[in-house]
């Protein structure tokens, strides 16, 4: 007769590594809190129920997430809520510069759910914002986080216009994996949305990808990723631990142990990214700030 | 003056965690920023930072025990 724990479900986690602990100061996250909620704003950082959010809240910082609450593509990796999408707010991309204004950002994230739903896609709302913030924030550098946009070059040409100083998409995994994780996205596509953005970008707009371990990738796998992503000139990449949202989202296969995190930054940087950001913690837009002055001031 | 401490909102999704461990003991001198006790969240293991400066006078949760935002956790005495 089989025991409990032999039947036990298969999305049962095994037990939290000890590096992913992180501080929490209620009183600096209640604070940014009640700031973000009074300009009626989603983060990417509350929707996806991140594990730096105390961290990042407590230093004043915050990834903007447009166009949601709702996304309507359902991939197994991510937690945030999928279902029918709300119509598009105009005055979003104001909150949004407001709310860069407020905390004084001097580097703002702004990604968004993805909004298949819509004729340019969310593409527009993307331009609406950037122009937003840099009026009321001149000085403020600006890195999108974009969905594929279904790799529609007139809708990558509209963000571009717009001039972000880093553009950012999300690989996500390695090709065996993203048709498992990913949902109407494919590997192909992406590399695409990255190799169109970096061919007709202005040069000191940076590309930047990320992808999660954790997955059951191997690191042939993420080897070959890494050659896909330097051959069409990415010049950022991180690297982060997955961490599976709830039962039933993608089984995490795997805690990743640090000194693969180390060697991956080893063979990106013999590879010729200008920045690798690679550790369990590490999330897209986690010290985006850090990462970009460490380029700049080189 | 004796000072209640609750469980936060560690979690932006969930109202319900896992109390992890006591990092300070009944009669320790606690300073506002140490850590105080870790919480399992679903995606991390959060370490509560105390707010105040004093002695942790009682602990009112243990390991293993499923706390509702919002319940008792401490008292520390100011």
């Amino acid at each position: 007769m089989k025991t409990d724990h032999q039947t036990a479900a298969p999305t049962e986690a095994p037990a939290k590594p000890s590096w992913l602990k992180v501080t929490y100061d209620q009183k600096k996250v209640d604070k940014m809190t009640h700031l973000l909620s009074g300009l009626k704003l989603n983060t990417v950082c509350a929707e996806a129920n991140c594990p730096n959010l105390g961290e990042c809240f407590g230093s004043g910082s915050a990834s903007f997430i447009i166009l949601g609450p709702n996304c309507t593509r359902a991939c197994r990796f991510c937690d945030i809520p999928h279902g029918h999408p709300k119509d598009v707010d105009l005055l979003e991309p104001l909150r949004v510069a407001q709310a860069t204004k407020k905390l004084g950002l001097t580097h703002v994230v702004v990604t968004s759910v993805d909004r298949d739903d819509l004729p340019d896609l969310g593409a527009d709302q993307f331009v609406r914002t950037i122009k937003a913030i840099k009026e009321l924030n001149p000085k403020t550098s600006i890195e999108v986080l974009t969905p594929d946009f279904q790799g529609r070059e007139d809708c990558l040409d509209k963000v571009i216009a717009a001039g972000p100083d880093v553009f950012n998409h999300n690989m996500e995994t390695v090709r065996r994996i993203t048709p498992k994780v990913r949902n109407r996205a494919t590997y192909d596509t992406s590399l695409h949305v990255l190799k169109y953005v970096k061919e007709h970008a202005p040069k000191t707009m940076y590309v930047k990808t990320g992808i999660m371990l954790g997955l059951g990738e191997k690191d042939e796998e993420v080897y070959q990723l890494m050659d896909d992503l330097r051959a069409i000139d990415v010049d950022f990449l991180t690297i982060g631990q997955y961490v599976q949202p709830g039962p039933k989202n993608y089984t995490l296969r795997e805690w990743v142990p640090m000194k693969r995190y180390q060697e991956y930054y080893k063979q990106a940087m013999k590879r010729g990214f200008k920045f690798v950001a690679s550790s369990p913690l590490v999330r897209s837009s986690y010290k985006a700030k850090e990462e970009l002055e460490a380029v700049e001031n080189k | 003056m004796i000072k209640e401490v609750h469980m936060p909102k560690l979690s932006p999704k969930s109202n319900e965690y896992f109390f992890g461990k006591w990092d300070k003991q009944p009669g320790d001198k606690v300073k506002t920023g140490d850590v105080l006790f870790e919480v399992e969240t679903e995606k991390a293991i959060s370490q509560v930072e105390s707010q105040e400066d004093g002695i942790l006078k009682a602990q009112e949760v243990a390991t293993g025990d499923t706390t509702k935002v919002g319940d008792l956790v401490a008292t520390i005495e100011v």
